[in-house]
């Protein structure tokens, strides 16, 4: 092992022997989630594409929300261990490690439940219409393509075909359905 | 009240599940196995059945993690990481600890005050602590001695950590180091993908599927449109 990376190493553990916050472990989770389940989910080749985006993207952003909760939630808290150890005369550091823990206890089983409910879903809907949005212009291509095969149909408007009573009311339907300008999966 | 509450926080228990990334990772997926499904079910958003599933889902999703974990990461990575580092750091004289239980158990002591560590309740702790531990870096001092010994060495432990060196913060560093890998390891590679294996299976042994599924009943309509057109056609 290089000596920089040895150096490197023991100062990570110098440092989290001395004080390891319960916030380091929940927030190398939270990243490494955020990265790696959209990663799995983009990885699944069974799966629908736009299902898989979808999905990939809902993944990482409620890990986005559970970091940036983590997070907030600990810089609010954290200015509170000196005042409650002045006034109880406890140790500040005892305190601020307390805190931490109750902190990440209370982002983890309370707030980004809560957030995630709030807000998962308008955001999701955001990006769906974007998705949307888009969507047209190749549905238009598709119904280009779908108008192509609809055109044997128009053999049924023949006069041939109209003797038959019951292609005459086909007839009467789909003559129509052209006149209101609607097309196969319009 | 705000004592009693500071008491708590402040406590050498709270202290020791506060600095232990094992004992923080087990509250905080416990606390997502209850939080995440009480707050699935209670979004009213979506119907009941899906709720129920994504609920009964997350649930079993999270006692996994939880399974995984307890499976994964004490035996393997707490202990496994500390022989390791044991291993890489042998020239800065760690004390020899056998395995990263008794090192935690020597923490877990150093940091109360010499009476309480003679309390019974400590005794577990302190029966961990072998006469044969030495501080290779304080003239092979007994690690029992700077604990309870009835000289002066008694009740030393911060001033060896502040002034002498800082091998016992490396070796609990180490212990929480490769928890912190094993953790990210075990929850974020290892728990989707054995879920992926188990939990359809389970869903399914119990019925659990969503009946008002919308995203799978769309596609098969528009599907079917077309084709009974191009038929008719």
């Amino acid at each position: 092992m290089s000596s920089f990376l040895y150096n490197k190493l023991k100062d990570i553990c110098i440092s989290l022997g001395k004080h390891n916050d319960a916030l380091y472990a929940v927030l190398a989770i939270a990243m490494f989630k955020g990265v790696m389940r959209p990663t799995f989910t983009m990885m699944d080749k069974k799966s629908d594409p736009k299902s898989k985006k979808y999905a990939a993207f809902r993944e990482g952003l409620t890990e986005a929300i559970a970091f940036g909760s983590y997070i907030a939630t600990h810089k609010l808290v954290l200015p509170l261990a000196v005042p409650l150890a002045k006034k109880t005369g406890a140790s500040p550091k005892k305190v601020k490690n307390g805190l931490s823990l109750l902190s990440v206890c209370l982002t983890a089983g309370i707030i980004i439940p809560v957030l995630c409910n709030l807000t998962l879903k308008p955001i999701m809907d955001g990006v769906s219409k974007f998705f949307n949005k888009k969507d047209p212009k190749t549905d238009s291509k598709l119904d280009i393509k779908e108008n192509a095969n609809p055109l044997p149909a128009m053999q049924v408007y023949s006069p041939k075909l109209s003797e038959n009573s019951k292609n005459l009311l086909d007839t009467v339907r789909i003559t129509s359905m052209r006149n209101y300008g609607m097309k196969v999966g319009g | 009240m705000l004592g009693s509450f500071v008491n708590v926080i402040t406590s050498n228990t709270f202290q020791t599940i506060a600095q232990n990334t094992d004992s923080c990772v087990k509250i905080e997926t416990g606390l997502k196995a209850v939080g995440r499904p009480a707050f699935t079910l209670i979004d009213r958003n979506t119907d009941k059945e899906t709720r129920k599933y994504a609920a009964t889902k997350e649930f079993l999703y999270q006692l996994l993690c939880f399974g995984i974990y307890l499976a994964i990461i004490p035996p393997i990575f707490k202990n496994g990481g500390f022989k390791l580092a044991q291993k890489i750091f042998k020239k800065e004289g760690m004390p020899a600890f056998k395995n990263a239980k008794q090192m935690l158990a020597y923490h877990h002591l150093a940091y109360m005050t010499p009476e309480e560590r003679r309390l019974a309740k400590n005794k577990k702790f302190l029966d961990l602590i072998t006469e044969d531990l030495v501080n290779p870096r304080d003239n092979n001092a007994k690690l029992l001695d700077y604990l309870i010994g009835a000289d002066k060495k008694s009740g030393i432990h911060k001033k060896t950590l502040e002034k002498q060196d800082k091998m016992f913060d490396l070796a609990k560093g180490s212990i929480e180091f490769s928890s912190i890998i094993g953790s990210v390891v075990g929850l974020t590679i290892l728990a989707p993908e054995i879920s992926h294996l188990i939990l359809h299976p389970i869903m399914k042994v119990f019925r659990l599927k969503p009946e008002n599924n919308t995203e799978e009943k769309t596609p098969a309509i528009s599907n079917a449109q077309p084709q009974n057109l191009d038929k008719k056609a």
